[in-house]
């Protein structure tokens, strides 16, 4: 027995890409609970009149009602839940949100219910608006993404020898997925990364720690700048797709830091 | 290689459709449809519409100041001295200028950018002609940049890194308002456009319609 998609139905997502389609059509690319990720038409979205253009932009949480169609489906009303404004008003947070949804589409697939994820996302971006320590969240949140999908790095023992590790400098491999002790250090094509004692010890505390206890955190730039890179190329490997938007993350973060020094 | 949609078409009509596939928004129907119809044509428009092609690709350069596509360099607006040399609308796509221009309201320059900082599509803000934009602001003669980048995120962000980029030079940066389109419907428009309509409210003076 198949079971085919109702003609008309309604979901909520969020808008996570679009490109645009013909004269004054947009493509919208939504993560949803119920299906993962869809893909449908915003008919007439960039004509300035359009009842969908507004609200269907990037990083909104909506409630759309689509028609199924034979390629794609298409959108015939769409109806903001959430607009996220404090994440557009600031640049710098407004790249993290743009970080935090490609990054969340990766772990999801076309027409698969992603629930968890979905709630991932929405929980992730609201906290992205309250968080005193952004960076450190989008790295909690990526440490949670990757559990969720059974992907996460092993920083507890040597991905090598498997001995717990010693208080002492180590590499990440992602290839290996993990810590490998100094004297482990696996040779050939694959990229080490340094990982001092303090990054494990933030990695480890990331892994365990709730949303809260994130606030009260304040860690060393270089041991954080550390924890990123080992989690980029962790992400990477997992996925074997890369997040571009992570160059925007930093190309305003160091825009900022020119600005602001 | 030929058309993997018209299989059993001479390989001259396969090679025109699927130059036409290669166009944005044209899928394989249009393409075939679009093929179809120029194979009626009289070939004095085919003619022209060939030559009319050349001619772009022959003609047309992108203007050393403004970046936008024209047939000289300077163009035409970056070359009339009439024009407004203080002040400078930044847009995204050429097309947002012809836009602009069309309301013959702005007697000032443009800089075009060729896109926006789209950060899921990996465009970054080197992917822009910034750099050419900042080369235009060093002899001080502009004092206000307008940023007409789209109303969507993706303009708010490259309007933004722009502001942020521009405000050590002590100029002057607007934004176009936004707010309600002309013949829109309030009770569909979304909380973002209405909050920035309510902010950008203004007095109604006796006379205005």
């Amino acid at each position: 027995m198949t079971s085919e998609k109702p003609r008309i139905y309604s979901a909520e997502g969020v808008v996570l890409r679009h490109h645009n389609l013909g004269e004054a059509d947009r493509i919208v690319t939504l993560l949803t609970p119920g299906r993962g990720i869809l893909r449908a038409v915003a008919k007439g979205a960039r004509k300035p009149n359009s009842k969908l253009g507004g609200q269907l932009d990037l990083i909104r949480r909506v409630s759309v009602s689509a028609r199924t169609g034979r390629t794609l489906d298409s959108i015939s009303q769409a109806e903001t839940i959430e607009s996220y404004p404090r994440l557009k008003m600031d640049l710098e947070l407004m790249s993290k949100a743009f970080y935090l949804c490609e990054l969340t589409e990766k772990f999801a697939v076309e027409d698969a219910p992603a629930a968890r994820v979905y709630r991932m996302l929405i929980d992730g971006l609201s906290q992205l608006e309250k968080t005193k320590v952004p960076d450190l969240m989008i790295h909690w949140y990526e440490m949670r993404l990757l559990h969720l999908n059974g992907s996460q790095p092993q920083i507890q023992r040597c991905v090598d020898c498997g001995n717990d590790l010693e208080q002492e400098d180590h590499v990440f491999s992602a290839m290996r997925g993990g810590i490998a002790c100094p004297s482990c250090r696996p040779s050939g094509s694959d990229t080490m990364l340094p990982a001092s004692v303090a990054t494990i010890k933030l990695l480890r505390f990331l892994q365990r720690a709730g949303q809260n206890e994130i606030e009260r955190l304040r860690v060393a730039e270089d041991d954080r700048r550390q924890v990123e890179r080992i989690l980029r190329e962790h992400i990477h490997f997992a996925t074997d797709r890369t997040v571009r938007s992570a160059s925007f993350v930093d190309e305003v973060r160091s825009q900022g830091k020119r600005v602001s020094g | 290689m030929p058309s993997d949609f018209a299989p059993s078409a001479s390989p001259v009509v396969a090679r025109l459709i699927d130059a036409f596939r290669k166009l944005p928004g044209v899928g394989p129907k249009s393409a075939q449809r679009l093929t179809y119809y120029m194979i009626r044509m009289p070939r004095e428009e085919a003619q022209e519409l060939a030559d009319a092609v050349i001619a772009i690709k022959d003609r047309i350069v992108l203007c050393e100041i403004c970046q936008n596509i024209s047939e000289q360099s300077p163009c035409e607006i970056c070359s009339n001295e009439r024009r407004d040399q203080t002040r400078i609308c930044i847009v995204g796509e050429p097309l947002d200028a012809l836009a602009i221009e069309r309301t013959r309201a702005y007697f000032g320059l443009y800089h075009v950018l060729h896109g926006v900082i789209s950060p899921v599509n990996g465009i970054g803000a080197d992917d822009l002609k910034l750099k050419e934009l900042l080369e235009r602001l060093r002899d001080g003669t502009v004092t206000e940049l307008i940023l007409a980048t789209n109303p969507n995120l993706e303009g708010e962000a490259t309007a933004m890194y722009i502001q942020r980029l521009i405000s050590p030079l002590g100029i002057s940066v607007t934004r176009l308002a936004r707010g309600l389109s002309a013949g829109a419907d309030l009770e569909y428009a979304d909380d973002t456009t209405l909050t920035q309509a309510l902010q950008g409210r203004s007095e109604v003076e006796s006379g205005t319609p």
